[in-house]
């Protein structure tokens, strides 16, 4: 039976539905259109600079997404059993050991696993555990890796650290070269680049757009279309897809539509989503007039390009996500949201994520 | 009557940050976490390192959730505790996830005395060497700004020289694992990481001469490779003993990893007493020493060290401790357990919650030890 939602439905689901049905579909097939065109496929890490694998045509897959997509499809459990079964603790990361049990046993997992990847990148800006869980698959899958270090930034993001982080963008360029036989293209590179900075620029917009009241989105609808800019970072389509959805979302605006029947009360949401139980959990705040009109998690791809040369660009933009930043940067954060978005409250959802 | 180097070494290798502090009031104390803290830089700076290890493992400080280690829970416990409020300051050097939030916590215990350092993850990555040079020169500038003192080379030549002769006298403990009980070196390195290092250099030199006294031969002990992270307790190195294992390779946090230093690289030492050389050889040291599972140099070095400093020590079994909630050991318990498999040791996988053991951990260290024959 269908849940019912207590709050109403964006157009615009249809089309990302379509996008992102697309995108696992050509991810899925890969090997029967990208392998004959000579093509790569990567697994990468959420906050990873796609853009560079772009210009070499790799295509990028996100376990991360993936991860959630088993926690939402709720096979999660069945999958992480599969990894403990092999030794890996059962306090680990969830979205590490169900996509590692989703490698061992493809035939429990959603679309039968991932597409297996020519090369992994992992860049550490969103957490210590990509690391290790990126060693875990090189291993398994006995294919190159590329760790990007963005060095966690207490304070303001230091010269030292981008020059660092640059140095090693500069030394991916090279791998990825070899791994492809493809020359890097430093004008392909800008106009991707440009590309990244229009979606994350949509996104940052459509999410300041909650400022309005009432609020025309609630935070299950920034999980749901936060998909496109995690995987669609540097494409047409993403820019095509957050237009629609800001076209859309300045709508309600203007007509003064919530995304609740009746917002009774603002709040602002810290952490990961409970993918598993997604409506269900903020059901029970929607039936009280409750809505998130903000949220950190979301924001992380909410970034700022910017200006100047696209390599030192990327290494600065990565490295200062708010992932890789101390408690006071993060707490300064939820400050301002509560202020811009004039919440009401917030609530913080410890996650042994 | 006056007790031996070796006993006085035992005794303050048990002793809390608290009555470390009390015993030595004169003293500037220097709170640290991780092996990765510069303590060069710390003493040449005027103060005292001090390792800070968790007095309560079942402290639960509501700054932390409950799934976070019982390290840091246990350190921030200490730290908002009364005890430690005469520290000069803490520094984290950036290790795991939880690690990094208690560096963000442990601020409001000690507003302005926190001190983060950043080591690369990579260490061999372009740009790793240069980054981490600088990391340590704004550290120099605000370890000095917290003493009050002034660089001073003959600071920075003292401090560069009992560090190099505590490791080669840690080198020398290390070679004679074979003969010696494991508690007992365990606390002997356990201690430098306490006590004052000038007077630690002088009793362990004093030590390392008494030790022949301590040697056991012929005991017929099942040699053991222990990794880990940090085990501030002897308790695990007691019960193996007792089961009828002796570590001869200690690649946890406090044991010879802390002191870990390739001789060539110390030969070859930079600048002694200048700014300069002090950061080069931190910076070598840092950047090559044997792998913690935070660090990453190539895939398998962990593994392949691991499995070579077996090969080298004869060990039959490998006993590879997680610290509840420890993420980076969890993950890397599984390839260096297969790794040390292929090779024909067999390897245990040992979940504590801290450094203390108990009856279940006796049935399957026995079980272990017993399958080792």
């Amino acid at each position: 039976m269908t849940e019912k939602r207590s709050y109403r439905r964006l157009e615009s689901t249809k089309e990302l539905q379509r996008v992102m049905t697309r995108y696992y579909g050509m991810s899925n097939y890969f090997r029967y259109w990208g392998k004959p065109l000579g093509r790569k496929l990567a697994w990468v890490t959420s906050g990873a600079p796609v853009e560079l694998l772009r210009v070499f045509k790799i295509h990028p897959v996100y376990p991360e997404q993936y991860g959630a997509i088993c926690g939402s499809r709720k096979v999660s459990g069945e999958l992480c059993q599969v990894a403990e079964a092999q030794g890996y603790n059962q306090d680990l990361c969830s979205y590490a050991r169900a996509h590692i049990g989703s490698i061992l046993r493809p035939d429990l997992a959603p679309m039968k696993g991932l597409p297996k990847p020519d090369l992994l990148v992992a860049c550490t800006n969103i957490c210590g555990t990509v690391l290790k869980w990126y060693e875990a698959l090189a291993r398994i899958l006995q294919v190159p890796l590329i760790v990007i270090d963005t060095p966690y930034q207490p304070g303001e993001v230091t010269p030292q650290a981008k020059q660092y982080v640059l140095r090693q963008l500069e030394a991916a360029v090279v791998e990825l070269e070899r791994v492809t036989g493809v020359r890097f293209n430093e004008k392909k590179l800008d106009t991707i680049a440009e590309k990244s900075r229009q979606v994350t620029t949509l996104w940052r917009e459509i999410k300041d757009l909650c400022a309005a009241k009432p609020s025309p989105l609630n935070a299950p609808d920034l999980f749901i279309h936060m998909a496109p800019i995690v995987v669609l970072r540097g494409t047409d389509t993403g820019v095509k897809y957050y237009s629609l959805l800001k076209k859309e979302v300045e709508q309600r605006v203007q007509e003064g539509v919530g995304a609740l029947e009746q917002e009774k009360v603002r709040l602002v949401w810290d952490n990961i989503a409970i993918w598993p139980h997604l409506f269900k959990f903020f059901k029970m705040f929607t039936e009280r007039g409750a809505c998130f009109v903000a949220d950190t998690y979301t924001g992380g791809w909410a970034m700022d390009f910017s200006e100047g040369n696209t390599m030192e660009t990327l290494a600065t933009t990565y490295t200062e996500v708010f992932l890789n930043r101390s408690a006071q940067y993060r707490a300064r954060q939820i400050i301002d949201q509560i202020r811009q978005f004039d919440a009401d409250g917030f609530v913080m959802h410890s996650n042994r994520s | 009557m006056t007790r031996s180097a070796v006993e006085q070494l035992v005794e303050t290798a048990s002793l809390t940050g608290r009555e470390i502090m009390e015993r030595y009031p004169d003293r500037q104390f220097f709170g640290f976490t991780c092996s990765y803290w510069p303590e060069e830089l710390v003493l040449a700076a005027g103060m005292e390192p001090l390792r800070l290890f968790p007095v309560n493992t079942r402290a639960m400080p509501p700054e932390l959730p409950s799934f976070s280690c019982s390290l840091a829970r246990g350190v921030l416990a200490e730290l908002k505790g009364t005890g430690l409020k005469k520290l000069a300051g803490l520094g984290q050097a950036q290790t795991c996830d939880t690690m990094q939030c208690l560096g963000s916590i442990a601020q409001g215990a000690f507003p302005e005395q926190v001190l983060e350092l950043v080591p690369p993850v990579l260490l061999a990555a372009p740009g790793a060497r240069e980054y981490y040079h600088e990391e340590l020169k704004a550290l120099w500038q605000k370890l000095l700004g917290l003493s009050g003192e002034a660089a001073k080379e003959e600071n920075i030549a003292a401090a560069l020289n009992i560090f190099q002769r505590m490791r080669q006298l840690v080198r020398q403990v290390d070679e004679m694992r074979p003969r010696l009980p494991s508690p007992l070196v365990a606390s002997l390195l356990r201690a430098g990481q306490l006590m004052p290092r000038q007077e630690y250099v002088t009793l362990l030199e004093e030590a390392v001469t008494a030790l022949a006294g301590y040697e056991e031969t012929g005991t017929g002990k099942i040699g053991i490779l222990l990794s880990g992270p940090v085990l501030e307790k002897d308790s695990l190195y007691l019960m193996i003993e007792e089961l009828g294992g002796r570590v001869l390779v200690d690649d946890t946090c406090t044991g010879t990893r802390h002191y870990a230093e390739d001789p060539a690289e110390e030969a070859g030492a930079g600048r002694a007493g200048s700014v300069e050389g002090l950061l080069e050889q931190v910076a070598r040291r840092h950047l090559t020493m044997p792998l913690c599972p935070c660090r990453h140099r190539r895939l398998e070095e962990r593994s392949e060290y691991l499995q070579s400093q077996a090969r080298e020590r004869g060990v039959r079994g490998a006993i590879l401790v997680v610290r509840k909630y420890c993420e980076p050991h969890a993950f890397d318990a599984v390839p260096v357990a297969k790794a040390l498999q292929q090779q024909g040791i067999k390897a245990l996988v040992l979940e504590l919650e801290g450094a203390d053991v108990g009856g279940q951990e006796r049935t399957r260290l026995q079980a272990f030890l017993e399958s080792l024959g």
